[in-house]
């Protein structure tokens, strides 16, 4: 613990605010440190208890966070997750997400700073999520489960205040969106008819994974009349056809998050994963005729000429470039509803397993345990 | 550019109003916290020629101070 208590005698480490919970909500808004909404208190005590599940070096930087690149050391990533409202045990998962998002495919300098409204989607599979209670059941993008939000809102908060992904000078969205304040979710494996996300990506069953993804938010699927696959994807596949979206212009790798009513329909009808991929690529495609005049002349026959140049208005657009490319996940509870979840398009996936200091895959957060 | 400015060549950055504090900030956190940002009007994107002409004719004298007061 010598690390965090040499940082903490360092000049300016230490503030002091009156202990009142609106005084502090004040200060830390004041000082550009909070995502809006009140936070706890960063206090010695609770940045020391954060780091009890933590086996890396208090102040060697485990990644570092664009634009500002800052340093996220354990120290300062463990303070932003105790002012995220983290219990100690979600802390491995919030350095692994800040690890798979700082891998160069994700693209995090350029998903920071863009105008596009993208923020991270964290997607934890394997026995850890349920072990810390990661909800993958009902509501599972909505409120209410502490660590869906503190985990995401975490991650958040290391952005802004390491990265300092700060709105109009480091984070340039236009208008943002609200899954900025967090978007967490755990695969529904219990509920898929299919193989998770991870062991699909060549992770053994019992790994612990994230999956980052640099999206939009989500996009509901509502089909209560498909009795069938090809009914269910054909829905989806309109949905996923939005003239908007970036993934309409640079391709990547957009998510269909099914939820497990229709993902069994599908599966019932014989359709494995990869025949879902393969039914969209085929469908969800659009004319280039539905974008305007001078999308199609600026956009499609100029910067991608070497396919649309001298195409047709029936030419299809497609929302990704090869079927593996779509990211397909079964997540939420009961009801006839999935969601389609747009990204960044300039932006590759990366999934991270969770694994001690010697390389193997931890099966329980205990192992974490110091002491 | 900050790359080439590290270099010893003459550099520059076209930035519009709107992006001026990422671009300062993000001279500084490369390095080159000198490096000349020629300001234009915002937006850049979504223009017509005669517009983006117009913005041209703003920075391409920032770009000629720049360069002879570097050569000099």
């Amino acid at each position: 613990m010598s690390s965090l208590t040499t940082m903490l005698k360092a000049p300016g480490a230490m503030l002091e605010v009156d202990d009142d919970p609106e005084a502090v909500y004040e200060f830390f808004c004041s000082k550009g440190w909070s995502d809006g909404l009140p936070v706890i208190p960063p206090t010695p005590e609770r940045v020391e208890r954060m780091l009890a599940y933590c086996d890396r070096n208090f102040d060697q930087p485990v990644v570092k966070i664009p634009p500002r690149f800052g340093a996220a050391t354990p120290i300062r990533v463990a303070a932003n997750a105790v002012m995220a409202g983290c219990k100690p045990e979600y802390f491995p998962l919030v350095l692994l997400a800040l690890e798979a998002m700082a891998e160069e495919p994700y693209n995090l300098y350029g998903t920071q700073a863009t105008t596009h409204p993208c923020t991270p989607l964290l997607i934890f599979n394997g026995p850890i999520a349920a072990e810390v209670g990661i909800n993958a059941g009902h509501n599972v993008m909505g409120n209410f489960f502490r660590a869906n939000a503190a985990i995401g809102r975490a991650v958040r908060l290391a952005l802004v205040n390491i990265g300092a992904a700060i709105p109009g000078t480091g984070d340039m969205a236009t208008a943002g969106t609200p899954a900025k304040f967090t978007f967490c979710v755990a695969e529904n494996e219990a509920a898929s008819p299919w193989e998770p996300l991870h062991v699909e990506r060549g992770f053994p069953q019992e790994a612990s994974t994230v999956t980052v993804i640099a999206a939009e938010s989500p996009h509901n699927v509502n089909d209560h009349e498909s009795i069938s696959a090809e009914g269910i994807l054909t829905m989806t596949a309109g949905t996923m056809t939005i003239t908007g979206s970036n993934n309409a212009y640079y391709a990547g790798q957009p998510c269909v998050a099914f939820g497990p009513e229709h993902a069994q329909t599908i599966a019932g009808d014989g359709m494995s994963k990869a025949d879902v991929k393969q039914w969209l690529f085929e469908h969800a495609t659009m004319p280039m005729g539905r974008f305007s005049k001078e999308g199609i002349e600026r956009r499609f026959r100029r910067k991608l000429a070497d396919q649309y140049a001298n195409a047709s208005l029936d030419a299809a657009v497609r929302m990704f470039a090869k079927p593996e490319d779509l990211i397909v996940i079964v997540t939420g509870g009961a009801g006839k509803h999935s969601a389609y979840i747009p990204t960044f398009g300039n932006t590759r996936s990366v999934t991270r397993a969770l694994k001690r200091e010697d390389g193997e895959l931890v099966t329980s957060i205990e192992e974490l345990k110091r002491g | 550019m900050a790359q080439l400015t590290k270099r010893g060549l003459i550099a520059a950055v076209v930035c519009s109003d709107s992006f001026m504090k990422l671009g300062t900030a993000q001279a500084k956190v490369f390095g080159v916290p000198d490096l000349p940002l020629l300001k234009i009007q915002h937006p850049l994107g979504g223009l017509n020629m005669d517009k983006v002409r117009a913005r041209a004719a703003v920075a391409v004298p920032q770009l000629l101070k720049v360069v002879k007061e570097q050569q000099s």
